[in-house]
């Protein structure tokens, strides 16, 4: 606040204009489509390759790229997970000097982590990161997966959409498979350690078997209540209230409830393929596969093909920036080859960027981190235009990479970035492309911006940082640690 | 053979009682009251617990160590970011967290601005800003180092070795535990080294211009001009 700041005036007068009529037809345009008789559904999506570009003065080379881009179809083996020695580099050693103390007077006290799914999916990321880094502090650590069958599987996916605000139709059949299977993963799961997480809400009724004599539970809720079915969320808060805390990953999130709730923000592993440090050779070779013309700035969104995302928006931002600023836009993401409304949002970028050769779109496979990673670290500015959002951890793996980042203010973002600080908030198309084009033509900005980014994403969204949290979390509930004291 | 003059022999002075380093690690909590005006915002302020106003002051600096310019407290950082008050955000910007002992008088410095801010400007009161502002809580653990000093030398050592978590355990948030416009740095450097004179200067560091690291090297060159005189 010690400067004045003429710009930003500038983007919030954007912001209340013209741009918010703008983003509500695009809300309005996203309902519509949501609708399962969309125009598009079952149409075949055109292939990348597919797209003509028009005459433009690019190195053939590049253009041959761009059309045939080349992805790599083969998997790569799982990566071994990282020792807390290996963080020290990054953290130093205060911090992990810290931990280590930490996690002294919990040695020996035991864990159990029960979550819905051993693998895909977020939450289970977490997990095989976290786990062999307090089982590594000594702390026995195990994790369980509840089980189902089909029947509740699709009552718990019913209930994730519906405590996100979308429509359900809550039948008394529909408690009763809910019940009916947390009571039989109940009598076949034993509960006998001293704390016990139970992650989102399909397992959230085993704390049905909290004992008064021992062990502590906390109910770790990785989805955004703000808005839930009110049907299903009366049906689940009386398991909720039960536990001895909850977790959320932004104040926004949260409902009212008795107990107290604590904020753990998603972290990122600074050592996984998306993250770690990456040899300039690779991100030139990744560029190159891709056609990217590093000598260009390039503008990246990272994102699965979903409207709630706004890749058209973004593509009409980008327009804007390039009639100030030669540049190119990266629209690389999934879903598009597995889920039909994938497909049709990514025929809809297609149509959006036309011919325009600097609009490079790629549809990635899953195991694509490595590439990612070089993509985001190629980038000049790297944008996360949501409509919707949970925590965009896409804005973190931007923000640790030391990039500016230009983001909706949206969901949990609005917590991942200070306005102007470590990063910008956008409300609308217009808005977005008048802070990349003001981050392009101000590198110095952009690149404190950048750093204070990176120490933001060091400082409270790193796995070191949540470990740290899980640790003080414990000792607090086990009454171990009183705030204020000394430990 | 001549023999080498004798050099008088300088050791360091000794501390009656150490100096141990000691860490801060905090648990957030998420507070009950979310203000959507400026209006709430201060009624909000009010009746919010003692812990989530050092959270938005006090804590936030620590959180936001590596800002040097733009970033006074979270208040502020609302009204000028979410509500476009920038006069206020000004105001509540120029709140030096080290001018009070306790949370309660910070409270009511902080209400007395907004309120007359809200006085002068009817309008901002209820207009709705960008975003809500949501009261959180921080909850702090002090967690013990292995640094400990006896002496000028080893109190710059582990100035140099600790966290920077334990630059604002000792330097900023130490004022609410001491009840005392001052930091541990400088208490024990005035009552166990004798040298008021740089306990002082620590005093007189701007902590709102610059980082933490930077707040960290500018102690330390107070302290090493200590052992160049000695």
């Amino acid at each position: 606040m010690k400067e004045k700041d003429p710009e930003w005036k500038t983007a919030v007068l954007e912001k209340n204009g013209k741009a918010g009529e703008n983003t509500q037809e695009r809300q309005k345009k996203i309902k519509t489509a949501e609708k399962p008789a969309s125009h598009n559904a079952g149409q075949p999506a055109i292939a990348v390759s597919e797209r003509r570009f028009r005459q433009t003065d690019l190195p053939a080379h590049f253009i041959e790229r761009r059309m045939r881009p080349r992805i790599n179809t083969q998997q790569p083996p799982p990566q071994a997970p990282p020792r807390l020695e290996d963080y020290e580099p990054i953290i130093g050693k205060p911090e992990l000097d810290e931990i280590r103390f930490l996690a002294r007077h919990l040695r020996g006290k035991t864990v159990k982590m029960v979550n819905s799914t051993a693998v895909g999916g977020g939450v289970a990321e977490i997990l095989n990161r976290l786990i062999p880094l307090l089982t590594e502090l000594e702390i026995p650590t195990r994790w369980d997966v509840i089980t189902g069958g089909n029947d509740f599987f699709e009552v718990t996916k019913g209930f994730h959409n519906a405590l996100q605000g979308g429509e359900y139709n809550l039948t008394q059949q529909i408690k009763d498979i809910f019940m009916s299977y947390t009571e039989q993963n109940r009598q076949r799961m034993e509960f006998a350690e001293d704390l016990f997480v139970i992650h989102d809400p399909q397992p959230v009724g085993l704390v049905r078997s909290k004992s008064q004599k021992r062990g502590k539970w906390i109910w770790r809720c990785h989805v955004d209540l703000s808005n839930p079915h009110p049907g299903v969320w009366d049906f689940l808060k009386p398991m909720v209230e039960q536990y001895d805390a909850t977790i959320f990953s932004a104040p926004a999130f949260t409902r009212q409830l008795t107990g107290p709730q604590y904020l753990f923000y998603p972290s990122i592993d600074p050592l996984s393929e998306k993250n770690k440090d990456l040899p300039e050779e690779y991100v030139n070779k990744v560029c190159d596969d891709f056609g990217i013309d590093r000598s260009r700035p390039v503008i990246t969104q990272i994102s699965r093909f979903d409207r709630l995302k706004d890749p058209v928006g973004v593509v009409e931002s980008y327009k804007l920036v390039k009639k100030y600023v030669d540049c190119q836009l990266v629209l690389a993401g999934g879903g598009a080859s597995d889920d039909p409304e994938g497909a049709v949002v990514l025929q809809e970028v297609m149509e959006a960027a036309g011919d325009d050769p600097d609009i490079i779109i790629l549809n990635l496979p899953p195991w694509s981190a490595l590439e990612i990673n070089a993509l985001q670290r190629a980038s000049t500015v790297i944008v996360q235009k949501s409509l919707k959002e949970g925590f965009g951890l896409t804005v973190t793996e931007g923000l640790w990479k030391e990039k500016p980042v230009v983001a909706g203010a949206v969901g949990g973002i609005p917590t991942q970035i200070v306005h102007k600080l470590t990063g910008v908030l956008v409300h609308s198309v217009e808005g977005c492309a008048y802070q990349i084009r003001y981050l392009l033509t101000h590198p110095e900005f952009a690149a404190q911006m950048g750093k204070n980014g990176r120490e933001h994403a060091k400082e409270n969204f790193l796995i070191t940082v949540n470990l740290k949290r899980w640790l003080l979390l414990f000792q607090v509930l086990l009454g171990m640690a009183k705030p204020n004291t000394v430990l | 053979m001549a023999t080498a003059p004798q050099l008088p022999i300088t050791r360091p002075r000794w501390a009656r009682s150490p100096f141990y380093f000691n860490s801060a690690s905090h648990l957030l909590r998420i507070g009950r009251e979310k203000a959507t005006t400026l209006q709430e915002l201060l009624e909000s302020l009010r009746t919010c617990p003692e812990s989530s106003i050092f959270q938005h002051t006090f804590q936030t600096l620590a959180e936001h160590h590596f800002i040097r310019e733009g970033f006074s407290n979270d208040f502020s950082h609302w009204a000028f970011a979410s509500c476009n008050e920038v006069e206020l955000a000004e105001q509540l910007a120029a709140i030096d967290v080290r001018e009070f002992t306790f949370i309660a008088t910070l409270r009511e410095r902080l209400i007395h601005i907004i309120e007359t801010y809200l006085q002068k400007n009817l309008r901002a009161a209820t207009r709705v800003a960008m975003e809500p502002f949501y009261l959180m809580a921080s909850d702090l653990v002090v967690v013990p180092t292995p640094y400990v000093a006896r002496n000028l030398e080893e109190f710059a050592d582990g100035l140099r070795k600790v966290s920077i978590h334990a630059i604002y355990y000792h330097f900023i948030d130490a004022r609410l535990r001491l009840k005392l416009n001052t930091n541990d740095f400088s208490v024990w450097l005035e009552k166990e080294l004798d040298m008021g004179h740089a306990a002082d200067k620590l005093n007189r560091i701007d902590i709102y211009t610059s980082t933490l690291e930077g707040v960290r090297r500018s102690i330390l060159k107070v302290v090493e001009t200590e052992m160049g005189r000695a």
